[in-house]
């Protein structure tokens, strides 16, 4: 009977659009009948109460809006429409009468010098239609999703187990390294006990024929052994720092009058950032020196140097040399030490005016590592010793997937079972007792611990790898695992956006690309994935970008769009976010919407 | 979208650190950029200058003292070692103001140029307004004449000094060159060879090819405690400090220069966007007022007591010192026996405000920039979501194709018209903005066309000036030609300023003019103008000159139907005539907020009631707190807009958690629910020049504690509000002036007069007050905008004074159109007095045009009332209406009462009286 009345009304209201209706229900929701019943009703804050004819009569007698649900008396009331065809709303009363249609159906607009049609069939069916393609999305991508998460468990299963069997290979390997080192110190213990004495016998030589010339004359000369023992370790750090500085910045320093002064007046700043650099570089150099087991050879020159170099370069050498890039490393080194810079001091972009002559110098550098970091990319084997000390996405990228392809279960054994073998017959064969040590034996124990390490190295970046994917938050069903190794790029305007989940975020134009984030977490339960701590914007904030997430059949980036400067906003559209609950739930919704159609048809 | 960043050397990135880390408040105003007075020889000259030491002081020669036939007084000043003699005129308009005028004398030996008269700011009546001075009378080398059956003029001859005071006591109320400070560096022909006439400053130099012309005096005012106004300066302060003086530490002079000052400083003399050379001194025992009327560089000087080295200061006298680097004397002298005669007189000369529309008397949202029509359509259902209203929706220089105005970027607005128009179905309006600077690009058709005509300002040797600004290399059109300002009125027309609609309205921006790499950023001096006349003599009223032009084309546009909206950053003495104007680009820091309000209330004194600053402040991001805050003194600006600068966060007013949205709502609910209020004060302000916002003491002048409040203000007559300026401050202190009570805005609560009262600061309001003894209109039903609103019915809120009185008053038109100048609107005076509230037409009758309305008043709570009544009855009709207790803000969860009378129900538009029985 009340549908009808209502049905009647919106007639009587696109007809005439003068006729006021029933006060008793207007603007109530069904629900809340029933507490309009009575002859004295209260304010629902408790301010006060109204008698019946008080109920919406224009004037407002609680402030909260609960006697004037029907008309625009209480600014905080609300006002249902039916909009029968389509779906029920509740609106601000601010919009009744308003002379601004805001139901479908007309009703919020009874006493204005508007008409309103009754648009809800038509823009209900629409709404229908729009929820069916919606469901229908949902639907499929439940399925998607569904599989995703089965292989994300099983992906995950076998990331535990694979780690699992690198840390007990780790455990057997230490072991063998550690018994490899002994071994080692011991030759060059002996070694370098065989060269003392040759060189004391030396020493004692030319300290004789010394003694043949004037006192003072040997002191000079003394001297300058003395300078030349000091020398050469800061020219090399020298060096370094030339290198580093023609690879990257050179060009920049003697930009302008005004960072040379700057450069001066703060120059005690200044020189503790530029020291940072060749220290951070020589470190490697200095902690994995043999020779702090040999604490004679520090004082020492030639032989610190031997050694050193062995140990460093080597090493270094003999990765690139196997990985074919040596002629990259001069990049390489540098890149991490300057990397850890910038995030410690948060590089503010500078001025354009300013600054704009080395744009370009900057960005082909920007070119170079890209590259190299494409090239990494292709490489089976990549284990790098700068990688034990900086940390960086470019590793986790460049060593993704490498754990499987090159430790399967299988084949691991039988390495490692060769290594354990080698090491024994060396161990065994090694006469400690030999003098003078043989020379090839000893070359020998020192390859084997070389690669023995080399091969430990690996494996603890693996572990280390494989334990960081393992500790991030995958979701509920872990349906985001496959985001872990996955990029999504789409292109807006001139820019080239690429959103890489657990990393980092991205703005490339050109060869130039800017770090619009740094993976952060998940919000609003697996709604949306926070990246910050991008570069900082000049004279705004580090840039950040917030993806939102939402139900498609496949993985779609898309609508990247900066609405505060620097503060960037995606759309991802992927199969992840189709969740059954949420699918029910549209159901329900088009049932609902559905179920009310008759009341339309009634008319 | 922001460029990638640079991989830096560590000396760089150092170097850059150490910009980025300096507070952009301590250090992004670049003192060196800008002249001070001893790098600026005019100043530096007359400022030095000590008290009667003039070398060649000018005298008036009694012989040619006469009286026109317009009614003036003539004579001439000379002085032996001077080249010829100035011409002196003095002339009175109603009801006691004095103008002087003195300039060279071009009949007899020609000066080589003619020195530059501001024109189209004085009003054209103004000479028909003249009144007839009598002859004067002449003894032992003074003469004087009746300005008024209140006021003489004294003239002293020898040296020359002119006084007005008061016919029956003699007391001085203003004088001219009592400290013989007065000169006036006569034109020359030509550069003597030991003379130097080019000036520099920085890597620009000034040819002066004109050379000294410079005018200096000095002006007392007597009984005065403190001068007030010269906007527009950063300042906390409402008074105008000394600027030298025994006991103060030297400043600048007031520079009055305007000027597109990066990151202003929230105290400092230096000048800024704008200028009105018009100040008022105030006492105890009555107000004064001096307009200058001169758009050269000016600088002023307040001097402290006792600067002089003279016999003890005179009671409450306060001394000034006035520079001008170029024109003429045109000055003028008003006296009157409170504050309000004197902005009274001063409108009556410069012109009254313009009626704004009602929408711009609503909030503004702008954002530098709203990018593109998603963006917009955005933020305008934002403000629905969260049933906030706004009316108007800006768009800043990004809108653009390329920085050249009247064109869209066709990528960002497609569509512009069609999204006008959806703002527009709200009810809702647009602001483009228009620049001066045009891009220097020969595809541009306006480019082409300035060129062609030769519409543009000329260097010095006489090509199109080419400067730099947001395009790149620019031109400015030459605003001072009629003919040109006629043309730019054109290119608003519907025709010519494609994708514009009849719900854009127009924002001028960068019109000091800013020239980004010209001298202090703006136009060199010797550019050259219509007229020959050079850019230093018109300088402070190029930007008046455009907003007039801009204000036109609106005018046009709408066939004069259509009152025109047009805010304008520079401004000069006139600017009212023709709209809005804001402080400029402020910061987002607790001193700018307090800042604002002596800056709103001095442009207020000085004829710009319409103004306001950028809520939120425009440079950096405010705490949440402080956006609160300034929303909340925003709501009483005039001119209430928020807006931001493009480098910092989005802060639309929902973005700060559930609660800040709440109390920003409540914030901006207030202005809406106080608009007929506003309109009503704009009314008044549009017939008289009295000010929306007001000093506390425009109000209560003889109350001394108001003289250098600017913390608290006055809207109109009835309401006070104090801002909260420190960031979480626990209680204020709020004086409360006068003898009747007050009572608090939200919950009715009664404070005492003549009182300072120490508050609780509560977070969802300031300090805001009633005065016992008005009667304040108010809507207070809330909608999408200000137009959904026209035919709501009103509350009145009556709070009695301690005779159980009060008085009101209510303005309505149509809030659009130009009928209200025939007699189009409602105007009521609400008088409660003997428990009857009685409305009477104030509107003068048969005008022509008629406007009525059918808005009831539904709501009339009373304040104060101590009877119990139950009832009143309503005349005519007999009708009995309940008074019940009801809630006097309508808001949920606080719900203080009052006794109501519920829905009265009668109309705005009739006489009728409510008696409580």
């Amino acid at each position: 009977m009340r549908v009808l009345l209502v049905a009647a009304l919106f007639l009587c209201a696109s007809a005439a659009a003068a006729s006021k209706p029933p006060l008793d229900t207007l603007g109530i929701p069904p629900q809340d009948e029933a507490y309009y019943g009575g002859g004295v009703i209260k304010c629902r804050d408790g301010s006060g109460k109204f008698s019946r004819d008080q109920l919406n009569d224009d004037f407002c007698d609680c402030p909260d809006g609960t006697d004037e649900p029907g008309t625009s008396a209480c600014p905080e009331g609300k006002f249902y429409c039916k909009n029968a065809g389509h779906t029920p709303i509740t609106i601000f009363s601010s919009r009744v009468n308003d002379g601004i249609c805001d139901c479908c159906d007309g009703s919020d607009e009874y006493d204005s010098n508007v008409t309103c049609k009754n648009t809800c069939w038509e823009a209900g069916k629409a709404a229908r239609d729009k929820l069916k393609k919606k469901i229908a999305t949902y639907k499929s991508g439940v399925v998607i999703r569904n599989k995703e998460v089965e292989r994300a468990k099983e992906a995950f299963a076998k990331d535990e187990t694979e780690l699992a069997k690198l840390k007990g290979e780790e455990k057997i390997l230490k072991g063998l390294v550690d018994k490899l080192k002994e071994q080692k110190r011991l030759i060059e213990k002996a070694e370098e006990e065989e060269r003392l004495k040759k060189e004391e016998e030396k020493r004692i030589k030319e300290e004789a024929e010394k003694k043949a010339t004037v006192e003072k004359e040997a002191q000079d000369a003394s001297h300058e052994v003395g300078s030349k023992e000091t020398d050469p370790p800061v020219k090399e750090d020298e060096s370094k720092v030339a290198e580093q500085h023609d690879g990257h910045a050179t060009d920049h320093v003697p930009e302008s009058g005004i960072s040379d002064e700057q450069h001066g007046s703060e120059s005690q700043d200044d020189s503790g950032i530029v020291d940072e650099l060749p220290l951070k570089e020589s470190a490697p150099t200095l902690e994995q020196d043999p020779s702090s087991d040999n604490p004679e050879g520090l004082s020492r020159e030639e032989l610190g140097r031997i050694v050193a170099s062995r140990w460093t370069g080597e090493s270094v050498n003999d990765v690139s040399k196997d990985n074919k890039k040596g002629h990259e490393d001069d990049h390489e080194i540098p890149e991490p030490a300057e990397a850890a810079v910038e995030d410690e001091l948060e590089i503010p972009e500078p001025a354009e005016e300013n600054y704009g002559s080395y744009h370009s110098d900057v960005e082909d550098d920007r070119h170079k590592y890209d590259d190299e970091d494409f090239d990494h990319e292709s490489e089976d084997e990549y284990v790098d010793d700068h990688d034990d000390h900086v940390e960086s996405y470019k590793s986790d990228d460049d060593q993704k997937g490498e754990h499987h392809s090159d430790l399967t279960a299988s084949e691991h054994s039988s390495w490692l079972d060769k290594i354990h073998q080698t090491v024994q017959n060396v161990l065994q064969k090694f006469n400690f007792f030999k003098t003078p040590v043989d020379l090839s034996e000893a070359s020998r124990v020192r390859k084997e611990y070389d690669d023995a390490s080399s091969k430990l190295s690996k494996i603890q970046s693996k572990i280390s790898t494989l334990t960081e994917k393992l500790k991030q938050d995958f979701g509920k069903d872990k349906e985001f695992y496959s985001f872990y190794d996955q990029c999504f790029e789409t292109k807006e305007g001139k820019y080239t956006y690429k959103v890489c989940a657990y990393k980092k975020a991205t703005q490339a134009e050109g060869h130039s690309s800017t770090n619009l984030g740094r993976w952060d977490k998940f919000e609003e339960s697996y709604r949306v994935m926070q990246f910050s701590n991008g570069d900082k914007c000049w004279n705004g904030p580090d840039r950040s970008l917030k993806v939102r997430l939402r139900c498609g059949l496949s993985n779609e980036l898309n609508d990247v769009d900066e609405p505060s400067r620097c503060e960037y906003v995606a759309v991802l559209s992927t199969p992840a976010l189709c969740i059954e609950d949420k699918l029910k739930e549209l159901q329900n919704k088009l049932d609902a919407m559905s179920s009310k159609q008759p009341g339309h048809d009634e008319l | 979208m922001d460029p990638p960043p640079r991989r830096l050397a560590a000396a760089q990135l150092l170097l850059l650190l150490l910009l980025a880390a300096a507070s952009p408040a301590a250090h992004a105003w670049k003192k060196d950029e800008f002249r001070n007075c001893n790098q600026t020889p005019f100043c530096k000259r007359a400022r030095t200058r000590a008290p009667h030491s003039l070398d060649a002081p000018l005298s008036l020669a009694a012989d040619s003292l006469a009286v026109s036939p317009d009614g003036s007084i003539s004579a001439e000043l000379s002085h032996p070692s001077r080249p010829r003699p100035l011409v002196l005129r003095l002339s009175a308009l109603p009801p006691h103001a004095l103008r002087l005028q003195i300039d060279e004398d071009y009949s007899t030996a020609t000066p080589p140029h003619r020195r530059f008269h501001v024109p189209d700011v004085l009003l054209p009546d103004l000479e028909a307004r003249t009144l007839h001075l009598p002859e004067p009378k002449t003894a032992d080398g003074v003469s004087t004449v009746a300005l008024s059956s209140d006021f003489d003029v004294v003239v002293k001859h020898d040296p020359f000094e002119l006084t007005v005071r008061r016919a029956g006591s003699g007391d001085p109320v203003l004088s001219f060159n009592s400290h013989g400070l007065f000169d006036f560096e006569p034109l020359r022909e030509s550069k003597p060879e030991d003379e130097t006439w080019e000036e520099h400053f920085r890597s620009h130099t000034d040819k002066r090819p004109r050379g000294p012309q410079s005018i200096t005096f000095d002006v007392s005012f007597y009984g005065a405690d403190f001068v007030y106004g010269l906007p527009e300066h950063g300042s906390t302060s409402l008074a105008l400090r000394p600027t030298r003086g025994p006991g103060v530490e030297e400043s600048e002079p007031y520079r009055l220069f305007n000027l597109d000052v990066f990151e202003y400083l929230h105290e400092s003399p230096f000048g800024l966007y704008g200028s009105i050379p018009f100040m008022i001194g105030h006492g105890a025992h009555g107000s004064s007022g001096f307009f200058w009327l001169n758009a050269a560089e000016m600088q002023i000087d307040v001097l402290a007591p006792g600067w002089d080295e003279a016999t003890a200061p005179e009671n409450g006298r306060v001394d000034t010192l006035w520079m001008a680097e170029a024109g003429v004397v045109d000055a003028f002298f008003f006296v009157g026996s409170e504050p309000k005669d004197v902005v009274k007189q001063y409108v009556s000369v410069t012109g009254t405000p313009a009626m704004p529309q009602q929408f711009a008397t609503a909030y503004h949202q702008c954002r530098w920039n709203y990018r593109d029509e998603a963006d917009v359509d955005g933020v305008d259902a934002g403000f629905d979501e969260h049933d906030i209203p706004y009316d108007v929706l800006w768009l800043d220089i990004e809108h653009t194709d390329g920085k050249r105005y009247f064109t869209w970027d066709h990528s960002a607005f497609p569509n512009p018209e069609e999204m006008q128009r959806k703002i527009a179905d709200k009810g809702r309006k647009m602001v483009t903005i228009v620049d001066p600077h045009i891009k220097r690009d020969s595809s541009f058709h306006l480019h082409q066309e300035a060129t062609d005509k030769g519409y543009y300002v000329k260097d010095a040797n006489g090509n199109d000036y080419d400067g730099w600004c947001w395009p790149g290399s620019s031109s400015y059109p030459d605003m001072l030609n009629p003919e040109i300002r006629e043309w730019w009125a054109d290119k608003f027309s519907y025709e010519s300023y494609k994708g514009s609609t009849p719900t854009l309205y127009i924002w001028n921006d960068m019109n000091e003019p800013s020239v980004f790499n010209g001298p202090e950023v703006t136009m060199p001096r010797d550019a050259l103008h219509y007229g020959d006349v050079e850019h230093r003599e018109l300088h402070n009223a190029y930007g008046y000159y455009f907003h007039m032009a801009t204000a036109d084309g609106l005018l046009k546009r709408g066939e004069g139907k259509d009152r025109p909206f047009v805010l304008s950053r520079a401004f000069f003495a006139g600017s009212q005539r023709y709209g809005a104007v804001w402080t400029g680009d402020n910061s987002a820091d607790w001193d700018h907020l307090k800042s604002s309000i002596p800056m709103v209330l001095t442009l207020g004194l000085t004829g710009l009631p319409f103004s306001g600053a950028d809520v939120g402040g425009f440079f950096g991001n405010p705490e949440p707190d402080l956006l609160v805050r300034w929303y909340q003194v925003g709501a009483f600006y005039p001119f209430f807009r928020g807006h931001a600068h493009h480098d910092t966060k989005r802060r639309e007013p929902w973005l700060f958690g559930e609660r800040r949205t709440a109390i920003i709502r409540e914030a901006i609910h207030v202005r809406y629910s106080l608009l007929p209020y506003f309109y009503t004060l704009f009314r008044e302000a549009s017939v008289t020049g009295i000010p929306v916002m007001r000093p506390l003491w425009l109000e209560f002048p003889g109350d001394k504690e108001t003289y250098n409040n600017g913390e608290a203000f006055m809207v109109g007559p009835s309401l006070l509000a104090q801002g909260i300026y420190e960031d979480g401050q626990k209680s204020v202190s709020v004086y409360l002036p006068g003898k009747e009570s007050w009572y608090d805005l939200r919950n009715g609560s009664p404070y005492k007069g003549s009182v300072s009262h120490k508050l609780q600061v509560v977070e969802d309001s300031i300090p805001s007050f009633q005065r016992g003894g008005t009667i304040v209109p108010r809507k207070d039903r809330f909608r999408r905008s200000s137009t959904q609103m026209v035919n709501d019915p009103y509350t009145l809120v009556i709070a009695l004074n301690s005779s159980n009185a009060a008085e009101g008053e209510l303005y309505v038109d149509d809030g659009k159109s130009y009928d209200y100048q025939q007699g189009g609107f409602i105007h009521r005076r609400f008088v409660f007095a003997d428990n009857k509230l009685t409305s009477l037409n104030i509107a003068p009758d048969n005008l022509g045009k008629k406007f009525t309305s059918d808005c009831v008043i539904e709501r009339i709570i009373i304040l104060g009332l101590r009877s119990g009544a139950k009832k009143a009855i309503i005349e005519p009709g007999n009708e009995e209406v309940g008074i019940e207790s009801g809630p006097i803000s309508l808001r949920s969860g606080s719900s203080p009462v009052a006794p109501t009378i519920r829905r009265p129900n009668v109309r705005i538009a009739d006489d009728w009286t409510i008696r409580i029985a």
